[in-house]
């Protein structure tokens, strides 16, 4: 009876929850218990917060309580509803890791402004989810502590940076999951885990206690089941925040989703988003959701992002170059374990070559390089240069759609090992998401269709800067005629 | 022997005096505070969290960058600056590189011996200061209260011909500092910081010779003695036939000598990049034209003006505009005075200066305001009470915060010019005194003196001395 909670859509269970019908301390013991048995399997959590969560439930439901009793009392709006959060968002008094052991006891005094919204809307946090060392990768893999696994197929990476919280998502352990997107990072574990994701706009959601990787590019978004879901989560996350400066001061939109058709709808499709390498089975099937939306009503026409292919130089310049210095705080001084050294620097040697794996390593190295007095102007100033030329194929097209449909990954989910020793190749995953963080635009990644093998294939949208309710609204049309979103891996139970 | 001339340039950080510090909430000043007690996840660099910027920061920079003459930038940037420190929490410095706050900039430096030496500004930008550590036994102790706090740095051109210059230069950016309210300046407490580049050459040869770096001068004592010991090394170098190299020293005040710390080849890589966390900072004209509405006049303008407006000499003029509170001060008395700007002057050196001094206060905490100091100048003109009574006054004034004319009132201290009254004193003293009466009258004129004295004395100092020398001098002088 208890798992079949975790079936429910957001929106049905904040219902049940405001009628009575369910408790939140029965839905997070739920999540609790499916935690329980499937973490063996899938391992998508580095903490988990059982007692915080349970108490958490009992005030949730202490407070419907009083409402029923009290007609005029408001509730939040997500109050009671167990998520996760991706473990390289600070939450006061947990540990928080951001996968690398360089943070292996790191407890932070302060709460991420995102997930302290949320918390203020009533969530329930049920555990941290596991993530590539800083962000850094596309297939979880690069957590210094544990793999994650495929819920679709366990032998497969979950996608990543966010590879916990897709993978805690399409597991059913919990109904909605926070993560961050630097160069994919929602949208291509979305994919993999057959997941629905927003990677807001750069400025729409505060970078407040989100441990910075490439601090031009990250963004918080949520993953859950569906579009619908996802909105209800995002629309009380979002907005601007006078602890991050570079979060706008924009009005967000209540994101009311209706039913209906996507008439008047333009959507564009990027020829350069359709490559050579890209696996057949994932062009099927993102062309067969492009034609899902034309019968809904959109017109489709070819749109051109001409520098599209520059974009995986650019960012693999600028990521490595601003991380190279958001990770020079990790040097033994205060926080990170420190090892045994004979003077100051063999402190700050000791700490990061023990503390850092060789991704991280590897980042921080081509950062460097690329920064450094006369490589500067041909690395660094050039690939800021070209980031703005691919900023403005954005504005260009977006003249002429409202949004921009496009695989996210060339590939289904791979196997655990496949791209380990060849850095480039996974480099490679991150081709199509690229592009809407360095142009700063939002995406939306839902599944639309399965390969041969039953692993998901996803999709996203791409829309113009702050417009991530067309997005949604999109999203939730295609999802109202389809029911990809609505599958689960069998063995789950 | 070569003539040669020192050229220095002198590179300042100036701790601006807001309340919080640059980025976060933090109180700024720390000097009273135990370490690493004024600090929070921002400015100790944990993972996850901004910088805000602070706008009185900016509004104080912009008040410096005016009154450097600089011209301020419509927009700047801030950029970080990455090296590896201790007390460098981010790793990295936040601060302003190619595109800063101000551009140009000059200060004038009227020298004592009577020419203007004009030292240009080369960089003037926003930064946050890093923090402190001190070597404990074998232990590293960290202070970070000092991380953040809000700072410029102004970098002169190699304009300073002399020790005397670079002091002078110094003397003349403390009295800016306070008089425009941007910074306590204090270089014993951090607030102003000086390091020295320093080179020679022949007297007149219009090329520059590698320098050396003088860091670790904390007075403008240490930084004229540390200077002229590097000239005179430099020069004995090169009469020797050896070459200068570009090293970094230190300059230690105990022992008077300079010691080497670095060799500095090879410049440092600080791969300054733009701070992606920050916005670039716009300064629009109303903002701008809002902010330096707040600027004073400057202290070389009102010295000029004191000196043209109000006839006082140059050492007068120079004092008075020492220090804003104080010229503010005698500005208001000359006002409330309407007589010579020059007697206002001389009170305010000889007594109120020392009354000051003596109590460690400044001008604007006085009870004697501009306007009692002129109240007492007129009561002294009308006779109504003499000099040595008016001085007087200043001292009751102050302890008291009373009127000067209320307190002659209480008192009784209005001088007695009735004749009547003086010369039955004058009478009495005469026939008190006989012996002297005769010897005066014998032609030991000397003795008018003690006469007037003692009737002074008779009256408390009240008596008009003209008046009681005119009546004893008729009654004695018929002999």
């Amino acid at each position: 009876m208890s798992r079949a909670l975790l079936d429910l859509s957001i929106k049905e269970a904040l219902h049940q929850l405001r009628s009575g019908e369910i408790s939140s301390r029965e839905l997070t013991q739920a999540s609790l218990d499916a935690l329980e048995q499937l973490e063996p399997s899938v391992q998508a959590f580095l903490t988990r917060t059982a007692d915080m969560a349970l108490r958490q439930a009992d005030e949730a439901d202490a407070r419907y309580a009083a409402a029923r009793r009290d007609p005029q009392a408001v509730v939040p709006p997500l109050l009671g509803l167990p998520i996760a959060v991706k473990d390289l968002l600070a939450l006061e008094g947990v540990r928080c890791t951001c996968g690398s052991k360089i943070l292996e006891n790191f407890v932070p005094p302060y709460t991420a402004t995102t997930v302290r919204r949320l918390l203020q809307a009533g969530v329930v946090v049920v555990g941290k989810t596991n993530t590539d060392e800083f962000a850094m990768g596309s297939s979880t893999e690069n957590s210094a502590y544990q793999l994650t696994h495929n819920p679709w197929d366990l032998e497969r990476v979950p996608g990543g940076s966010s590879g916990g919280s897709a993978a805690a998502v399409a597991a059913r352990m919990v109904l909605a999951a926070m993560g961050t997107d630097t160069g994919g990072s929602v949208r291509q574990p979305a994919s993999f885990c057959g997941v629905t994701g927003i990677k807001p706009t750069y400025g729409r959601v505060s970078r407040y206690g989100l441990v910075a990787y490439g601090s031009s590019l990250d963004t918080v978004g949520v993953l859950a089941r569906s579009a619908e879901d996802t909105a209800l989560v995002f629309q009380h996350m979002a907005g601007q925040d006078d602890l991050d400066a570079t979060s706008m001061d924009l009005p967000v939109p209540e994101y009311r989703l209706e039913g209906g058709d996507l008439r008047g709808l333009r959507v564009g499709v990027p020829k350069q988003y359709f490559i050579q390498g890209i696996q057949p089975a994932v062009e099927e099937a993102v062309r067969a959701a492009i034609r899902q939306l034309e019968l809904l009503g959109a017109e489709v026409r070819e749109v051109s992002l001409p520098h599209t292919e520059y974009a995986l130089p650019v960012y693999y310049l600028l990521a490595p170059a601003e991380a190279s210095a958001n990770l020079a705080r990790y040097d033994g001084v205060r926080f990170s374990p420190r090892p045994e050294a004979e003077n100051l620097w063999d402190v700050f040697f000791n700490t990061r070559g023990q503390g850092f794996g060789p991704e991280v390593k590897r980042r921080i190295m081509l950062g460097t390089y690329a920064l450094s007095a006369g490589y500067y102007d041909a690395y660094y100033a050039k690939a800021q240069k070209v980031r703005t030329l691919i900023k403005r194929d954005f504005e260009t097209a977006f003249e002429q759609v409202d949004v921009i449909a496009a695989p996210i990954a060339p590939t289904t989910a791979f196997r655990i090992g496949e791209h380990t020793d060849d850095p480039l190749a996974m480099y490679l995953e991150d081709v199509f998401t690229l592009p809407a963080n360095l142009a700063g635009v939002p995406g939306l990644a839902f599944p639309v269709g399965f390969d041969p093998q039953g692993l998901p294939v996803g999709m996203q949208l791409m829309g113009a800067h702050f417009d991530e309710a067309t997005l949604f609204r999109t999203a939730h049309c295609y999802q109202q005629a389809t029911d990809w979103h609505l599958r689960k891996p069998q063995w789950i139970g | 022997m070569t003539d040669y001339e020192i050229v220095i340039g002198l590179e300042t950080h100036i701790q601006l005096n807001t309340t919080t510090k640059i980025f976060c909430s933090c109180k700024a000043d720390s000097w009273f505070d135990p370490p690493n007690t004024n600090i929070c996840p921002v400015c100790t660099g944990l993972p996850g969290v901004l910088p805000v910027l602070n706008q009185a920061v900016v509004e104080k920079g912009m008040l410096l960058a005016a009154a450097m003459h600089a011209e301020i930038q419509p927009v700047s940037y801030f950029d970080r600056k990455n090296y590896f420190y201790p007390d460098l929490p981010k790793g990295f410095q936040i601060s302003q590189y190619d595109r800063s706050l101000a551009r140009g900039g000059y200060l004038d430096l009227p020298m004592p011996s009577g020419y203007v030496r004009r030292v240009s500004i080369h960089k003037l930008h926003m930064e946050e200061d890093a923090g402190k550590t001190k070597n404990a036994g074998r232990e590293r102790l960290i202070d970070f209260n000092r991380c953040g706090v809000p700072l410029v740095e102004m970098v002169t051109g190699p304009d300073l011909r002399s020790a005397d210059e670079a002091a002078q230069y110094l003397i003349r950016l403390r009295q800016l500092l306070r008089w425009i309210g941007v910074s306590e300046a204090d270089m014993e407490k951090g607030h102003l910081r000086c390091d020295a580049n320093v080179s020679i050459r022949p007297r007149g040869a219009d090329y520059l010779n590698p320098k050396t770096e003088i860091k670790n001068v904390n007075s403008i004592e240490a930084v004229r003695d540390a200077i002229e010991h590097e000239a005179a090394r430099q020069i004995r170098e090169v009469e020797a036939g050896n070459r200068i190299e570009a090293w970094t020293l230190e300059w230690d005040e105990d022992a008077g000598v300079l010691r080497k710390m670095r060799s500095k080849e090879t410049e440092a890589d600080y791969r300054y990049f733009r701070e992606p966390d920050l916005l670039s900072l716009p300064i629009t004209d109303e903002w701008k034209e809002r902010v330096l509405a707040g600027l004073p006049e400057l202290p070389l303008e009102r010295r000029a003006r004191f000196m043209q407006a109000y006839g006082l000499p140059e050492y007068d003029a120079d004092i008075l505009t020492g220090e804003r509170n104080l010229s503010d001060y005698f500005e208001a008395a000359v006002q409330a005075y309407g007589g010579d700007p020059k007697r206002v002057s001389n009170w305010l050196m000889n007594d109120l200066l020392r009354m000051l001094n003596d109590t460690g206060r400044t001008a604007d905490q006085l009870k004697v305001t501009p306007q009692y100091l002129a109240e007492i100048l007129k009561l002294v003109d009308a006779n109504t009470v003499n000099t040595s009574t008016g001085k007087a006054l200043l001292a009751k004034v102050d302890q008291s915060g009373k009127a000067p004319r209320a307190i002659v009132e209480e008192e009784g201290l209005a001088q007695v010019s009735d004749d009547s009254a003086i010369r039955a004193v004058v009478q009495e003293v005469l026939n008190e005194s006989p012996k002297e009466v005769e010897s005066y009258r014998a032609g030991k004129v000397t003795l008018m003196g003690w006469f007037v004295g003692q009737v002074m004395k008779k009256m408390r100092g009240k008596a008009d001395p003209s008046l009681a020398r005119g009546i004893l001098e008729e009654l004695l002088g018929g002999g």
